[in-house]
This record gives structure tokens, sequence and C-alpha cells, in this order.
């Protein structure tokens, strides 16, 4: 008899990304695919910036107005978000997560 | 980014469309600063001109199929040209920026939910929002044993990927015909749905194809006759085994014999996927830049290909094999394959196994190879340019030399892939180009401009192009003086007589459009 186990579970409709979403989670999932290691932001910022300005969970002085600049205008090849894909909402969220002092230990 | 206008649109016409869209979704999804219309540009255009040729006026982000269904009541009412993006990442084809300057873009990212996954009969309902990471990341999370096909790509939209006829190296590689059922928004606003989802109690929606009477799934890729707002999606079981065999080999001309043994055993089964056959240099664009090779204003030459093939272990030609399946029989086609190759190499395959219970079987999304872009620094972009062969030795070899003679001429890096498919093969040939280096952008649109020329008059069209060539491209689809154009041309008239959805898609402009831009 064939089962339909998975998709009696999914019967109401299921949205990939919640609403409700940390500024860590949110960087996570919009950002880190490419800025965490090993990603192309990560290895662009380390070729054009050098090793310590690599990995932007790091970085620490970071503006919000940069972060928004470079988020909506892009910079280099970084391709640009919209506010359909990342609200602006969101992008607070986003900046105040990435521009909390860094713990130096 | 300043607005312009859609040809044939007031300002006066323009705002009251602007209004009523929001009225549908609400002020805070109808995006139409400056700013905005920044952000849907195709970043990675071959160069500003082709950035700025393709600007969008505004974008309206929807969340279900009723709005669409409103913003295209609406788009018919104004005589606004619509521009339908999932996730907007069909980067080095165009992003999510229209072909015609001014068009609106219709945002379904936000329409991401993956509605049904069923584990037995291994399908998916999906909407266009949905993307390969977030769907990889639901059947992992749910502990779901189906494989995904993901292209080299893995930002994007599983739907939007499938219905520009996206494909990988994997098993179901074809994307496309993964594809079972669509749930299609047309020109007039109304639903339909195709295959049995047109029994309106349908229980075989995603499982069989073709329905009843004629079959519409194709004409909704690659084309504008409406907007796909839901599919039914074939994913594949997991296996209980796989093996890979991994071969490099050092000559250019080794891409002859090579393609004579694959087409064969691709054709009858014995492969289950397309082979990707890359050059060398994807090694070195995703983890160096040029001017650690070189710096000269020509290709590079001979002798850094050969630095790159020694530093990387790579040959000039590199492959890989996956059997898929009980670990016998994956060792019997194992033999075949070996076999196959005996007459034309002493190398022996490099061999690779995993099994039902190991880690890292199934295929994650991954945007490494975007690095590539850093290849030349500054504002970098890539194009890529992937005319469709017969699967021979001597054709894949004739298109290879000439193809590589116009990267010459132009001073381009030859940086090419050729998938053996079965009967044909696809090969992929990659433009990669700093935006703030306008010599090199334009010498790489004459190169393009060329190849497409080249390629057609050996017989060769695309399988899918950039907005900046799609008229080009479809002009080469010139049978009986371009019957097909009219055909296209005849199906959107009909369907979308205000000719507001997707002007210039793949060529097929709308009556409204047509004079001036052929």
């Amino acid at each position: 008899m064939i089962r339909f186990t998975v998709g009696l579970l999914l019967l109401f409709a299921f949205p990939v990304l919640g609403e409700a979403e940390s500024g860590s989670e949110l960087f996570d999932h919009r950002c880190g695919l490419c800025h965490r290691e090993g990603g192309p932001g990560t290895f662009m910022l380390e070729r054009r910036l050098g090793e310590g300005f690599a990995i932007l969970e790091e970085r620490g002085a970071l503006s919000e107005a940069y972060i928004r600049q470079v988020v909506r205008w892009g910079v280099g090849s970084m391709p640009r978000f919209s506010r359909g894909e990342i609200s602006d909402p969101e992008l607070a969220l986003i900046s105040d997560y990435l521009t909390q002092p860094v713990d130096q230990d | 980014m300043e607005l312009i206008l859609p040809d044939q649109v007031t300002k006066e016409t323009f705002d009251a469309a602007v209004e009523a869209f929001r009225l549908i979704v609400g002020e805070e999804w109808v995006l139409v600063t400056n700013e905005d219309r920044e952000t849907y540009l195709d970043l990675y255009a071959p160069g500003d001109e082709a950035e700025r040729r393709h600007a969008p006026s505004g974008a309206v982000v929807v969340d279900s199929v009723e709005q669409v269904q409103e913003i295209v009541r609406i788009a018919n009412r104004y005589k606004i040209p619509l521009w339908p993006i999932s996730r907007g990442k069909n980067f080095g084809y165009g992003g999510a920026a229209p072909v015609l300057a001014g068009s609106f873009i219709l945002d379904m990212g936000r329409m991401n939910r993956i509605l049904e996954v069923n584990e037995d009969l291994a399908y998916c309902i999906l909407e266009p929002g949905v993307g390969f990471f977030d769907l990889h990341d639901y059947l992992t999370e749910n502990n779901i044993p189906l494989w995904m096909s993901i292209p080299g790509n893995g930002w994007g939209s599983v739907m939007g990927n499938a219905l520009e006829r996206g494909f990988s190296r994997m098993p179901y590689g074809e994307h496309s015909n993964s594809i079972c059922g669509m749930e299609i928004v047309l020109p007039d606003g109304e639903v339909v749905r195709t295959g049995t989802g047109a029994m309106a109690n349908s229980k075989s929606w995603p499982l069989f194809k073709s329905g009843f009477g004629p079959a519409w799934d194709p004409l909704f890729m690659q084309s504008n006759f409406g907007i796909v707002t839901k599919v039914g999606f074939w994913l594949m079981p997991e296996p209980e085994a796989t093996l890979t065999m991994r071969m490099s080999l050092p000559n250019p001309d080794d891409i002859g014999w090579l393609v004579d043994v694959l087409a064969p055993l691709r054709i009858s089964g014995v492969i289950p996927h397309n082979v990707g056959i890359p050059n060398y240099m994807g090694s070195a664009t995703t983890t160096t830049q040029r001017h650690e090779w070189y710096n000269g204003d020509d290709a590079i030459p001979d002798e850094v290909i050969s630095r790159i093939m020694d530093r990387y272990g790579v040959g000039w030609w590199n492959f890989a094999i996956t059997l898929y399946g009980h670990p016998q029989a994956n060792e019997a086609n194992r033999r075949v394959i070996e076999e196959a190759f005996k007459p034309h190499t002493e190398q022996e395959f490099s061999i690779s196994y995993w099994k039902k219970g190991d880690p890292g079987g199934a295929p994650s999304p991954s945007v490494y190879p975007l690095r590539i872009v850093n290849w030349h620094g500054g504002r970098g972009g890539h194009i890529g340019f992937s005319p469709i062969l017969p699967a021979t030795g001597s054709e894949v070899y004739d298109q290879y030399r000439r193809t590589r003679n116009l990267y010459t001429d132009h001073g381009v890096d030859y940086s090419a892939t050729f998938y053996v498919c079965g009967r044909h093969v696809i090969n992929v040939n990659l433009m990669l180009y700093d935006k703030d280096n306008r010599d090199l952008t334009e010498r790489t649109n004459n190169l393009f401009s060329s190849l497409v020329d080249a390629s057609a008059v050996a017989g060769f069209g695309e399988y899918r192009t950039h907005l900046s060539y799609m008229d080009h491209v479809a002009s080469t689809f010139d049978f009986n003086e371009g019957a097909l154009r009219r055909l296209n041309e005849s199906l959107k008239d009909t369907l979308d007589p205000n000719g507001i959805l997707a002007p210039g898609k793949s060529g097929i402009w709308p009556e409204r459009y047509r004079r001036g831009s052929q």
C-alpha cells in the first residue's frame, strides 16, 4: 500500500523561511552561502582586502549605512538584494547582528 | 537607477498602475525607488550598457497565485509589461532583469512553499520561490531519502532553473524533464492546470505528464505564454550505492575520441547521467585571480595553461562518471566502461565508492562556482555561450577548434565544458570579465556575436542565452524564413493580445512591440 505520510504532514503549505528569524539566522540563510568559510564572498574579500577582512562576522567595524549600501547597491561582484528578498526590517536585524562588537578573546 | 518607463507607457499611466498594485499587495511590496530598481539589475551583464539596456521600472512582490492573477489583470488594464521572476538568480543569463527596459518585475520569491513531498512516489510540489538550498534543507532535516539534481549555481529556484531548461551531471539532470504538471496564470489572469491537474480532483497531477489531449508543459518553458505558479517535480530515490570513476586527459585533441566513447555508453544507459568534461580553467578561476598567472591582454598562452595543469594536477579535459544502484550492477557497468576506454588510453580510472548509510551521498547545493567572477577582479561578471552539437567526436572537435580560435582572436581566456547528454552534446563556453574593463567587455560581446554566427553556419543553435542575445539567437532558428518565430508570435498574440507578459523573452515579441524590435 502506498503511504502518503510526508504528503499528509504537508497538507498545509509549508513556508520555507519562517517569519520570526533572528539576525543570526537571517545572516545564515541569506548571506551565509557566500560569507561563511569557503564561500565566494569570503574568498573575494580575502583576495581583495586580506585575510583579516574575509569573514564578515569577525569584522565588527561594519556600519549599518555601509551594510545597506553594499546589500542594496552592490560592491565588486556581489549581487544586490532587493527588498523583496531581504526586507528593510530583516536587513536591520542582519545589520544589528553584524555590527555587534566582536569578542576579541 | 533612475526610472525608465516602458515603451508606449506614460508616467501618468505608470503611476496609476503602481497605485493599483499597492492595493493588491500593500505599500511595502511595491518597490519603485531608485534603490529598488538597482537591486533588480543584471549585475553580471556584459558591460554597463547591457545592464542599463535591461533596467526594470519597479517590482511588485507577491505571495499567492491570487495576487499574481490580480497583478496580471492590472497590467492588462494599464498595458504595463511584466517580467516574472522566481528567485532572480539566473546569473549569466540576465539575473532578475527583463529584456525590455521599463518592464515591471513580478517577483515571486516570497511564494516559497514546499507544498508536498511524497517519499514513495518520489516527487514534490513546489512554488516558484523554493530554492535548491531550501528543498535540500527540507529533505535533509526530515530525513527523506530523495536526492535532488543541482546545477552549478545552487542559489536559484528549483522551478525557475527547470523552466529555463537548466541541467546537471546527475541522473534526473535534465531538469525540465522532471517537471510533471504545472499551474499557470495565463496573460489574461486565468489559472489553468496542465496534465491530469486539469481535473479538479486529480490524484495523479505530479505523476503523469501528458494528461488527455495536447500536452502544454513545454510551451511554458523559456517562453512568455504564462506565469508558472506551481510545478510537480520528480526527485531521485536514494540509490543503494554509487561508484565514481574519474579521469583526466592531457591533450586538447582527446576530446574527439572521448565523446565517441562516452556517447554510446550514455545513449544505451550504461552511464545514467550527462557527463561534463571541463577543461583546466575552472581549477584556476575558482581559486586564484588572473594577474597571479598572466598580465597580457591576449588569451592566456599555452605556457600558462601548462602551469595551471601542473599546479592542480588536472588534465586538458577532466571528467567523472558515477554509477548509481546495486553495488554488483555498478561493478558490472564499471567493467563495460573500462573496456570501452581500453583501446584509447592506458590510463586507469580513479575509483571511489559510496553506499547507503555513509555520509556525503546526496549532492548538496553550492555557490562555490560563483567564485569565477573574481578572475579579473573589479566588478566581475560572466556570460555563457552554449550551443547544442551532435554527440560525435568529429563535430565536437571541429566546434572546439572553431570556438577556441575565436576566443584567441578576441583575446579571451578559453573556458569550456562539453556535456555529453546522449545523442547531443551541450558545449558551455564561459566568458569572464571585469565590467570596469571596457575593452575586455567589448571584446567579449564581439566574441559572443561571432560565436553565435559561426556556430549557426555550422548548424548549431544555443539551448539558452543571455537577455542581450535572445533576438540574435532566435534569428538563427531560421528554417523556412523563421517559421518557428511566426508560430510563436501567433500564439503570443492570441494568448497575450496586450503584450504584457515578458516581451522579448527568447526573441518572442508581442505585436505591440514587434515593429522595430526585429
